[in-house]
């Protein structure tokens, strides 16, 4: 996925001059995880900015640079250190159109990785996507593969809304696939059904989808998956439709239970389509806990959790 | 404090922590590529920094520390199995391995918790020490933290309020040149010493490499600080020798170097200043690093042996006592 990532940077910065993209170490050091590798070599510093560590300063100054017409792409080095720029994505990023009457927007993807599986500990591992898909205004868009993530990236940064834009960061070096040279989009809001089946739904999105989509094969399920790709707003005919197909649900994330994605997942299948249901909607997510450092193993959901979940949902009477 | 009668021992002994941590670094970093360790962040060329600060303190006083301060946890006691018990996140480790390493506890030596975001660390500093004398204890509170964090909102709100309250802290910032790919001069317009100003406190840029101006530095600041004069924002120049990290590849942004036993090593520089006060000669140096060698390969083999926590342990201290949520949670996982 960095590679994808990377080369799509580099495309919209070829064919975009009001492009800028800033942050930490993403210069010359080609960011911690090389997603803008060889960028400021090509387009110069002063549109491939190595920042100060100030994470408030670099959402601030990409919003600022946004209301004057320049797309700011940001990147924060870790979502766990996003925090303190908090107030500036919240009531700033997320409030300029509808504070402004429409006459101020902000057309910029704010870019950075989250989510556990790389022995990261406390600070490297959080899942903090909920936090962003509670406010409004914010678009909030996670890619599970090379693809999805060059055709989502070109939309969020057409996007005429910000966009938080999170990279699964287990992801980063997984499985390498062919990404066409040409442009195309992944629409926002439009999830994917990398499966198709009739007896269960399950309903996922980022580093959960690989492991979805094994414990399907590994057990032959004939399982209907959803990957989400975007979280605010999401694809909430897909989500009732298979729904209705199936009448069983399992919803699979990392980020931890209460209030997570699944709350809202759950309670929309619930208003909306409670009649076709023959089981329980259930959740197989990290516990409500902070992310472990040695133990991480037992943080992630695993084929042993999701199957759990499936047998219960598929034996309910 | 250092006087005439006991100034070779307490040097002698500064720098046997300054060996102990740079031989203690070189083999985490060996050990970590060869997949024993996860990560590091190694001290090499803040050691001097590092002992100097630590030299000046009294065991009350508390330390908020920062993720690389190895040196100075080992200058103020805190054993060496204590240190490779959090690296290695095994059972016997004060957080109970929950953080990566580098990230350590020691409460029985005042060392607070470290946290990954830098600089988040200053506030708590301050509120500390705001604490400590309301109880009517002459503690010093210090916070460590690298040149990079002086661009955070956290620095500034804890610079202006330790100033606006008077309150007996002593910022140290271990400037070692880079905030992994940034240097200094990218980071800040101004020395870093100079921002004291401008908040209403007294600043001082010290040789970081020179762990005898590092100490008569900090010792000023505490007596001031243990006087009611206020807080301090030392600077304390070094270089950082090593790679940020074991995840990180200095080659790739900087060209700038400091060998190790070059006189821009803290290390000499230290050999050369106690060789020349008689303190020290060849054959003892030789031998101080034999037995630090020693020692680090020893306990790192029996601290090796020690297991993983108990998985169930990743559940406890989230609170007091183990809400409904997480006692399901917990059924559900193990
Ligand atoms: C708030 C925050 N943003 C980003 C990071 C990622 N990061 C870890 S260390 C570091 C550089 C810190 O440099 P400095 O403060 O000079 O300390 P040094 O590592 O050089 O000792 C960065 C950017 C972080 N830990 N916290
Ligand atoms: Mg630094």
């Amino acid at each position: 996925m960095v590679q994808a990532l990377n080369s799509t940077l580099d495309h919209i910065m070829s064919g975009d001059n009001s492009v800028i993209l800033l942050g930490e170490d993403i210069g010359k050091d080609g960011g911690v995880f090389r997603v803008t590798e060889g960028l400021q070599a090509k387009y110069g510093e002063e549109r491939v900015i190595d920042t100060p560590l100030v994470e408030l300063g670099i959402v601030g100054m990409s919003v600022g640079m946004s209301l004057m017409g320049v797309k700011a792409i940001p990147e924060i080095q870790f979502q766990d250190f996003i925090y303190t720029a908090f107030d500036q994505i919240i009531n700033q990023m997320a409030k300029m159109r509808y504070r402004s009457g429409g006459g101020f927007t902000l057309p910029m993807v704010l870019r950075t990785p989250y989510g556990g599986g790389i022995k990261g500990g406390l600070y490297h591992s959080q899942s903090g996507e909920a936090y962003f898909a509670h406010t409004a205004g914010l678009v909030v868009v996670t890619p599970s593969n090379p693809y999805d993530a060059k055709g989502l990236l070109i939309s969020s940064v057409e996007s005429p809304d910000p966009v938080i834009f999170l990279e699964p960061k287990r992801l980063y070096r997984a499985a390498k696939i062919e990404v066409p040279d040409e442009d195309y989009r992944v629409k926002i809001g439009e999830a994917a059904r990398p499966v198709e089946g009739d007896d269960l739904t399950i309903i996922t999105y980022g580093a959960m989808v690989p492991t979805v989509l094994n414990t399907v094969k590994n057990n032959n399920l004939n399982a209907d998956v959803l990957d989400l790709r975007t979280l605010l707003p999401m694809d909430v005919n897909a989500i009732i439709s298979s729904a209705k197909k199936t009448g069983r649900v399992v919803i699979v994330h990392e980020a931890p239970r209460t209030l997570g994605m699944g709350a809202e997942i759950s309670a929309l299948i619930s208003e909306r389509a409670i009649e076709y249901l023959y089981a329980p909607i259930l959740r197989v997510t990290g516990p409500d806990i902070p992310f472990p450092y040695r133990l991480e193993d037992y943080y992630m959901p695993n084929e042993a959790r999701i199957m759990k979940a499936v047998k219960r949902v598929m034996e309910f009477r | 404090m250092v006087n005439e009668q006991n100034e070779k021992d307490v040097f002698v002994r500064a720098y046997t922590a300054m060996v102990l941590s740079r031989t203690f670094d070189k083999k985490i970093v060996m050990a970590q590529r060869q997949g024993r360790i996860g990560f590091y962040t190694p001290s090499i060329g803040q050691e001097a920094t590092q002992v100097g600060l630590s030299m000046a303190l009294d065991h009350d006083d508390v330390i908020f520390q920062y993720y690389r301060d190895v040196a100075l946890m080992i200058h103020r006691g805190v054993p060496i199995e204590v240190i490779l018990d959090q690296i290695m996140g095994n059972a016997e480790d004060e957080s109970k391995g929950r953080q990566m390493p580098s990230h350590y506890t020691a409460k029985k030596y005042n060392f607070m918790s470290v946290q990954s975001p830098v600089a988040t660390n200053l506030p708590l500093a301050v509120g500390a020490a705001y604490a400590l004398r309301y109880q009517k204890k002459n503690t010093v509170v210090v916070a460590t933290f690298g040149d990079g964090s002086t661009s955070t909102p956290d620095f500034h709100a804890a610079m202006n309020l330790a100033a606006v309250f008077n309150l007996p802290v002593i910022f140290l910032c271990e400037n070692n040149g880079w905030a992994i790919s940034l240097p200094t001069e990218k980071q800040t317009k101004v020395e870093i010493s100079e921002k004291a100003a401008a908040y209403g406190m007294k600043g001082v840029k010290v040789d970081g490499n020179n762990f005898i101006e590092t100490y008569r530095a900090t010792m000023e600041a505490v007596e001031r600080a243990r006087s009611g004069k206020g807080p301090t924002l030392i600077d304390a120049i070094s270089f950082r020798m090593g790679a940020h990290s074991t995840s990180d590849d200095p080659s790739k942004y900087r060209s700038q170097t400091v060998e190790e036993g070059s006189e821009k090593d803290p290390i000499t520089v230290a050999e050369e200043q106690l060789k020349s006060l008689g303190y020290l000669n060849d054959s003892l140096i030789a031998k101080i690093k034999e037995e630090s060698t020693k020692m680090v390969n020893d306990k790192f083999d029996i601290q090796e042996k020690i297991p993983a926590p108990e998985p169930s342990t990743m559940f406890d201290d989230v609170y007091a006592e183990k809400n409904w949520i997480i006692k399901e949670e917990e059924d559900d996982i193990l």
